[in-house]
């Protein structure tokens, strides 16, 4: 019978040498007591060592799925397949199952072979020769590391230490880039003082350095892929008035090196700052949408790492990075400080002044919980952020329209509109509507026609005046329009026209009374202006 | 006994310590019940670069006069002169101060796994860190403090860890047995999983294993033979889980350390009646009970059973 024993190191098929011993179950460990005695039940027929940690995991992948990875097939072709009137015994039915559809391999499993293992593990440095047992312990150690991690799908992406790191490299890259560059122009100042007043971008500044190296080539180098062109003539007027000192080639060179340190640290502080921004969304997507890359990044390395962030509560994530005016307000017993890191977070930054506080509040409540889904939650996307974010912009909006409202006069002007104002209403008995006889000739009323007209004539220009829309201009012309061809008609055809036109000057008539009845309130002003828009 | 100067006392990094700084309320045990020095010590330890951090136990308590080292009342202020003598069970320690506390030697020097206070040795030339073993979080302190006559966990042992949840007792386990010995530690859940991983990076004693210790066939690859099996598993199937186990991994004439939570094995009867129904039950599996302990006053209705596999082991639980 063979027997197959699954190791961190690989497998091993043993060959049972003395089956009868099989048969006593309960003293089987006395026959595995020590090692000779151990070799002389079993022998090592066939061990299949992995080649390396990915073999090991496939393999350790498979057993614990109860599949046949790629490797025990190797094996079991390999070696048993020769001895195919041989059983195998092994560890777990369900795989034994499957070995003998597959490989059409006999299998056993039953309380003797299980023995068996217990008493090969407990025996398994001296059965597996030419296998040191710091070997086995160690990769063992590696295999359950590997397959830990491939079970909670550990993701390197998602190490947030890269974060911390980086934001801390990049802090010192600034200061170091300060340093050197303060040094260069310091240098290259005592030769060519006037260039650093001239050209304030430390950048160009050293490009120009690099470039042109001693003063006097500054004439014949051209510098208008750095400088912008007037900048470019200053320095070379400055270069032939200057007032430094002469220096020598070497001292020129080392100058230029360090003018190409600076370049490259620049260069390098663009890269990391990409990096940084990749990094930050793929770990906390959310956060990103929501403060930005930098402040993100700040207050994962301030917490020391996004699980401790995650763990603060809101109000400690709004003044994370102000702590010494935090106590030292809560030890005198003033106001504590209303943000920390978070103050240059975009939306804080684009607010007013007295909204800041407020604004950070909010913006942290909501970034706490955008932080909690990154760190906690299963999904990487930044849906959630891009919600909170847009809530918050919506909320930052009222609270500046609330604050306009508030300033502004119309807002108390129509306040006060709303308060109760006692209107003096003397209304003036219309007789027009007493009689149905028609009341007067027409002639008299042509006249009373005649006369309304020119006095209404003179309103309609005033009308004009006052809201010189296109519709009352047009209204006129009909009316004006309308006049003169009254006026150029005959009598009855006026009279017609009048007969018309009365019940509309009547309209009107009232449509006057009216509105000097009326007092301004909203409602009738408007329709006021409708009525006379109408006129 | 070597008179000893404990140096620096504060938590894992000043910056990532504010988890540890809110176990403080109440959580942290020590402080409340009893053992109050810690809870000054906590506070007076902090020599952190962010000197705003001194103040924040002050700020909780209500401004104090002073900031920074406001408590140095009681237990481990820092700089104060504590004693570690040896417990009586290898590898524990005990560290004798104005308040004892059970401690164990730290095999990552310089860290705290869960923001356990740590307290170094000066022996000559060398220097010795120890760890504080909380009793309220960790059942195998509460039962050593309780008086357990065996624990079998010793230096150079091999220990299976069923049920080793974030690694915080797990840590201590391998602190006791040392680089010599090994660790097993299983946990089912991906959450603890995970931290238990960043316990094990560090510790290479220990064998981090994210898998249902009802099905031990599926890790017989990363397990060799081991001498005791501690088991936290709070399941009520819990004798038969080490049963399977035992019947795998554990030598002959290895011992089990089971914590059994009357509430979970049976909410409704009384906890005397269930820790006598799973004696009943290992009997049956043959695990000769030796002795069982109640955790008073750490935890309640708990209790720890001390079990020798009685040879030769019956494959009655297949």
């Amino acid at each position: 019978m063979l027997v197959l024993f699954e190791t961190a190191a690989g497998y091993a098929i043993f060959k049972v040498l003395d089956e009868s011993k099989l048969q006593q179950v309960d003293s089987l460990y006395k026959e595995f007591e020590t090692p000779e005695k151990a070799n002389k039940v079993l022998k090592l027929k066939h061990f299949e060592k992995f080649q390396d940690t990915t073999e090991a995991l496939a393999a350790a992948t498979a057993l614990v799925e109860g599949k046949i990875g790629k490797s025990l097939k190797k094996v079991l072709k390999k070696v048993v397949a020769k001895e195919a009137h041989e059983q195998l015994a092994i560890s777990d039915a369900k795989l034994g199952g499957v070995i003998k559809e597959k490989l059409d391999l006999s299998c056993v499993h039953s309380p003797a072979v299980a023995e068996l293992m217990r008493c090969i593990r407990g025996q398994m440095e001296s059965l597996i020769t030419g296998l040191p047992p710091r070997e086995i312990s160690a990769m063992s150690l590696g295999l359950a590391h590997s397959l830990s991690r491939y079970k909670l799908k550990f993701s390197p992406d998602k190490v947030d230490t890269m974060i911390v790191q980086a934001i801390s490299l990049l802090d010192d890259l600034d200061k170091e880039l300060n340093n050197y560059i303060m040094r260069c122009r310091e240098w290259y100042g005592w030769h060519f003082p006037e260039l650093g007043k001239i050209i304030t971008d430390n950048l160009a500044y050293c490009k120009t350095v690099n470039k042109i190296g001693d003063r006097t080539n500054v004439a014949g180098s051209d510098l208008s892929d750095i400088l912008p062109e007037e900048i470019e003539a200053e320095v070379k007027l400055a270069a032939e008035i200057s007032m430094g000192t002469e220096v020598s080639e070497q001292d020129i060179g080392n100058i230029r090196h360090l003018c190409d340190q600076v370049i490259e640290i620049s260069d390098y502080r663009i890269q990391l700052y990409d990096y940084l921004k990749n990094r930050m969304m793929a770990i906390a997507p959310n956060l990103t949408v929501m403060v930005g890359e930098l402040v993100g990044a700040r207050l994962i390395s301030h917490a020391g790492s996004l699980l401790n962030l995650a763990k603060h509560p809101a109000s400690t994530v709004q003044i994370l990075g102000a702590e010494k005016a935090l106590f030292r307000a809560l030890k005198t017993r003033k106001d504590t400080p209303k943000y920390g890191l978070i103050y240059h977070a975009s939306l804080v930054g684009q607010t007013t002044a007295k909204n800041k506080g407020k604004i950070s509040r909010m913006l942290a409540a909501k970034a706490s919980l955008a932080i909690r889904y990154d760190a906690l939650g299963e999904d990487t996307n930044a849906e959630m952020g891009v919600e909170n974010r847009a809530k918050l912009e919506a909320r930052l909006r009222q609270l500046e329209e609330k604050g306009i409202r508030r300033i502004s006069g119309t807002g108390k002007a129509m306040a006060k509109a709303d308060k109760y104002q006692h209107k003096s209403e003397v209304k003036m008995y219309d007789p027009s509507g007493d009689s149905t006889i028609p009341s007067t000739s027409k002639k008299r009323k042509f006249e009373e026609v005649e006369e309304e007209e020119e006095a209404e004539e003179p309103v309609t220009p005033v009308v004009k005046l006052k809201k010189p829309k296109k519709e009352s201009v047009a209204e006129e012309q009909e009316a004006e329009a309308a006049e003169t061809p009254k006026k150029k008609k005959k009598k009855k055809d006026k009279k017609a026209d009048d007969e018309t036109e009365e019940p509309k000057e009547e309209e009107e008539a009232v449509a006057v009374t009216e509105s000097t009845e009326k007092k301004k309130k909203k409602k009738k002003k408007k329709a006021k202006e409708e009525e006379e828009d109408d006129d | 006994p070597k008179y000893i100067i404990p140096d620096c006392f504060s938590g894992f990094s000043p910056r990532g310590d504010r988890g540890g700084r809110g176990g403080r309320g109440g959580r942290g045990g020590f402080g409340d019940r009893g053992r109050g020095g810690f809870r000054g010590g906590r506070g007076g330890g902090f020599k952190s670069p962010d000197g705003g951090f001194r103040g924040r136990g002050g700020g909780r308590g209500g401004p104090r006069g002073r900031g920074g080292r406001g408590a140095g009342r009681g237990g481990f202020g820092a700089g104060k002169k504590v004693l570690v003598e040896p417990h009586r069970h290898e590898g524990v320690f005990i560290c004798r101060g104005k308040e004892d506390a059970l401690v164990t030697k730290n095999m990552v020097v310089g860290e705290s796994v869960y923001g356990e206070k740590r307290m170094s040795v000066e022996e000559g030339e060398t220097k010795i860190e120890y760890r504080a073993w909380n009793p309220f979080r960790s059942k195998l302190a509460a039962a050593i403090l309780g008086g357990i006559d065996q624990i079998h966990i010793k230096p150079g042992a091999k220990v299976m860890y069923l049920g080793a949840a974030s690694g915080t007792t797990v840590s201590h386990v391998s602190d006791i047995v040392g680089p010599d010995g090994l660790v097993y530690a299983v946990e089912f859940s991906h959450r603890s999983g995970r931290d238990l991983l960043n316990v094990a990076k560090k510790r290479t004693n220990i064998i981090p294993i994210i898998e249902d210790a009802r099905h031990p066939h599926k890790y017989r690859m990363l397990v060799g033979m081991v001498d005791v099996i501690f088991a936290d598993v709070a399941q009520p199937d819990q004798t038969r889980i080490v049963a399977l186990n035992a019947h795998n991994f554990l030598k002959n004439g290895g011992h089990f350390v089971i914590s059994i939570k009357a509430n979970c094995i049976d909410s409704t009867a009384a906890p005397e009646a269930v820790f006598a129904s799973e004696v009943k039950k290992m009997s049956a599996e043959n695990m000769k009970p030796q002795e069982q302990l109640t955790l008073e006053p750490y935890e309640r209705d708990h209790a720890v059973v001390v079990a020798v596999a009685s040879p030769p082991i019956t494959y009655t639980c297949e």
